[in-house]
């Protein structure tokens, strides 16, 4: 890049690297941000109130949009053109890909929970898995600074699933609907609590960003800035320092060393020409989301990382998980016919389901380790393509019926914290490459009795509280194994470059800094050292606000240690 | 024949469906439905009769073989612009077919009082980009429904000798009232039609209800702007939900 003499590179635009992108660039570093995807400006190009009976298909899923038309994802979704990824035998995934300025984030569900106490340091408790490199306390703060920034809104609740944030860090939840109501009485009977979720929506103006105003979906991406997107938030702000430089439709083929081993650049395919661009580096930092940074480094093979880059321990790529997934929904025949109201709200769960069962876990009373949430999908929803109920004959009678089910549909979807297990990970398939001539991942997949036990107990409590509201059910419950959804289709993939306490058994340190290559950092979900339910998004953002504060502080110190380590 | 009155603008032959329609296409469509009443359309029944050797076929049963040619066109693609939305690909139904779609979804979304039909709000433009559409999950429904189509046409044929359309109002609802319903004790030779039916009448009733006056029918009142808070459930729905919450003995 000529006349912008950029300290940092940042590979990936979406919550990572917008996130490390963002503090650098405050703390008065310059950063090169290269990007696979098209620029997008969600300003211009979100279809605000466009209803469904205007998009084609009146806006169902095909296999150009997995979502519906109206999904932000641009060229991408379960499959990316030309991008393919394959899988080992007996191997179901699913791996959602963006490629786009923002990455993911533009449609994120933007649910936004804490992780705890009790989430970093499981394995001390029942020996699973792997613990996080530090302990709550430490990020506690970084939480608060992240949920600031993003714009959360929810409450503290003093659950012990949900840790609090300091006062004044959340905004103001929105009113529950009388679905979520309903809901929250009969899990009460139950003994289960329900809480106002926390998004990264705003419910009050922030940095230029418009309060949410209750229409109009947030999977479409928001232009007014309410639903958290780094395209409307981060970048912008970035760019405003002067220190950011981004480059889009650079898609970063492999991150290069020198004759000592040491990292010092970077090549791109500049996808408009489809010619290989080498960039010199200082400091790099892969965020390109867990999956594709780890492809990145096992695809940078050289004489002294023969295992690819960062590979000493052999765990990149390995210790793969996603959240696990299933739903049950039903009929619920005392919300027929009832009174009509606006309640598309902020658009997404305005109560949800936290995990109830530490105390129960620490008596011994549960058959699997680790919990699950649910989220909760109900309500006077627009109409759409896909219709509740099972419709026979015609005329007055069948619109009557069918005015009957509207808003009286209540599904649970859990959300359950999965395992790593040594059947799960993902390596380079050297049979097959992508357009750009990279060769693409390949894809392992197995769900442990952990996971089976555990959705077979989430299968059950939904039904009860399903029960407990009116509902009936004709059919039995189905088994876990049909019940639980694919692995990835969750889109809470982490774990593939964990982060440890030893170079041993992880590929990184605590900031996400790898063991190898000390001017080579990972700030994606790739360094979870575990997965727990609590959707992975705002603990990808504070760790690489905390990360990168830690790493400008390396870079401004006069010893710079970093630098030190530079050929 | 039927008696139209005049503002009840009911889908058929001397009102045909125009929505997609040019005039030189609706002028040609009345052509074509003369002629069907005149020769009940002699080339479906002849190759109706060469799959059923006789007349008793209309008790066993019969289904259409349609060879159709995969749509290959175009969709719109990973990265459509969504703020102006559009369906590149070209409509498929013919005229005949999307007249029979028109009066076909006026039987199952009637006009309703102020209510409008079906077809009214365009449900069949809908259809036919529906079924017109070259994705897997449309190709599968065009199949389904190009062939309940065409078994309606020859069961009319069967009955009366003459094309739905072209029917009288109580000969029509003689077919429906067969194939409308799907149950245990459905007739042998109604379980196919009638299942396909179903897929059809779900699409119509999801295109009426994405149209905005059948959105403001089945009651969405969301989809705008609220300036300050979320106003939460209005004093009436929440006293609804503690006469729920009373009737199954829970509490908030
Ligand atoms: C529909 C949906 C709903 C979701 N809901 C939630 C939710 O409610 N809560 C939650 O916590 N999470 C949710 N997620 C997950 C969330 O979107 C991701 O966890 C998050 O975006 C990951 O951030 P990231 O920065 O790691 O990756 P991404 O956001 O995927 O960004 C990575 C970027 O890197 C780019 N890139 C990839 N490879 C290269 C390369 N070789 N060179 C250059 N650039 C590259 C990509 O194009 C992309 O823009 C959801 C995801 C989806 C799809």
């Amino acid at each position: 890049m000529k006349n912008f003499d950029y300290e940092v590179i940042v590979v990936g635009s979406g919550a990572g690297g917008a996130m490390a992108a963002y503090t650098l660039t405050k703390a008065g570093h310059k950063v090169l941000l290269l990007e696979a995807g098209r620029d997008y400006d969600p300003k211009t190009e979100t279809p605000m109130f466009q209803t469904k009976g205007q998009a084609p298909l009146m806006g169902a899923s095909t296999k150009d949009k997995d979502f519906g038309f109206y999904d932000a994802t641009v060229d991408g979704g379960w499959t990316v053109p030309n991008e393919p990824y394959t899988t080992g035998e007996n191997t179901e995934f699913l791996w959602w890909r963006a490629r786009m300025l923002g990455g993911r984030t533009n449609h994120w569900g933007r649910f936004a929970l804490r992780f705890s106490e009790h989430d970093f340091k499981a394995k001390s408790r029942d020996g699973l898995g792997a613990d996080w490199p530090f302990d709550y306390p430490d990020i506690a703060p970084w939480y608060d600074k992240t949920e600031t920034l993003v714009g959360v809104c929810g409450t503290n609740t003093g659950l012990d699933d949900m840790p609090d944030s300091s006062i004044g860090v959340l905004q103001p939840p929105p009113k529950p609907r009388v679905t979520e109501l309903l809901i929250s009485a009969a899990a009460k009977k139950l003994g289960i609590a329900t809480a106002p979720m926390h998004r990264a929506v705003l419910t009050r103006p922030k940095d230029g960003r418009q309060a949410c105003f209750y229409a109009t979906n947030c999977g479409k991406g928001c232009s007014v800035g309410a639903a958290f997107q780094t395209t409307t938030s981060l970048l912008p702000m970035a760019k405003a320092t002067g220190n950011l430089k981004i480059i889009t439709d650079a898609m970063v083929r492999s991150v290069d060393v020198d004759d000592s081993g040491k990292v010092n650049a970077v090549t791109y395919i500049d996808k408009n020409t489809g010619k290989d661009i080498k960039l010199a580096a200082k400091v790099v930092i892969l965020a390109a989301s867990a999956c594709e940074t780890a492809r990145l480094l096992l695809n940078s093979k050289s004489k002294h990382h023969p295992d690819g880059l960062a590979n000493s321990s052999g765990h990149v790529g390995r210790n793969l998980m996603d959240s696990t997934g299933a739903s049950l929904g039903a009929h619920i025949p005392a919300l027929e016919g009832r009174p009509i109201y606006n309640e598309d709200g902020h658009t997404a769960n305005h109560l949800f389901i936290p995990w109830w069962g530490h105390k129960q876990h620490a008596k011994g009373e549960l058959d699997f380790p680790r919990g699950y949430h649910f989220e909760i999908s109900s309500g006077f929803k627009e109409p759409s393509s896909s219709l509740n109920g099972n419709f026979q004959g015609y005329g007055k009678q069948l619109k009557a019926e069918a005015k009957k089910h509207f808003g009286a549909r209540i599904t649970l979807a859990l959300r359950g914290e999965m395992l790593p297990n040594e059947h799960s990970y993902m390596e380079i398939d050297d049979k097959v490459k992508d357009k750009w001539g990279i060769p693409v991942v390949k894809f392992h997949w197995q769900w442990s009795e952990h996971e089976l036990k555990q959705i077979a107990h989430g299968l059950k409590t939904a039904k009860v509280i399903l029960e407990t509201m009116g509902a009936s059910f004709s059919q039995p419950l189905p088994s876990p194994e049909k019940a639980i959804l694919k692995g990835g289709q969750i889109i809470h993939e982490v774990g593939s470059t964990r982060m440890g306490a030893c170079a041993k058994d992880s590929v990184t340190n605590q900031y996400g800094q790898t063991w190898d290559c000390p001017n080579l950092f990972i700030m994606d979900a790739g360094v979870f050292a575990s997965n727990p339910h609590k959707n992975c998004t705002l603990t990808i953002m504070t760790l690489a606000m905390r990360n990168s504060t830690w790493l400008a502080g390396q870079l401004d110190s006069s010893t710079n240690p970093i630098k030190a380590w530079e050929s | 024949m039927k008696r139209i009155k005049p503002n009840n603008k009911q889908i058929n032959q001397n009102s045909p469906y125009v929505s997609t329609l040019t005039r030189r296409e609706s002028l040609k469509w009345l052509g074509v439905l003369s002629a069907s009443a005149l020769l009940p359309s002699f080339t479906v029944f002849s190759e109706l009769q060469k799959t059923q050797s006789d007349a008793s076929s209309v008790v066993k049963g019969h289904w259409p073989k349609l060879k159709l040619s995969p749509i290959s066109a175009k969709g719109y693609g990973t990265d459509p612009a969504m703020v102006i939305p559009k369906s590149p690909w070209p409509r498929t139904l013919t005229t005949e077919q999307i007249m029979l779609v028109a009066v076909l979804a006026d039987i199952l979304v009637p006009r309703d009082g102020y209510v409008p039909s079906a077809s009214q709000v365009k449900v069949p433009d809908v259809i036919d980009e529906w079924v017109s559409a070259p994705y897997e999950k449309q190709q599968r429904d065009r199949f389904t429904i190009l062939s309940a189509l065409r078994w309606i046409d020859d069961e009319s044929k069967l009955r009366s000798s003459n094309i739905f359309v072209a029917l009288s109002t109580k000969q029509q609802f003689e077919i429906i009232d067969d194939i409308a319903y799907e149950k245990a004790d459905t007739p042998k030779q109604f379980r196919q039609i009638s299942h396909a039916f179903s897929a059809f009448r779900r699409l119509v009733l999801a295109a009426f209800f994405c149209s905005p006056e059948g959105t403001k029918d089945i009651g969405y009142i969301g989809n705008i702007p609220i300036n300050g808070d979320y106003p939460g459930p209005t004093d009436k729905a929440m006293l609804h939900l503690h006469q729920v919450l009373d009737d199954l003995g829970l509490s908030l």
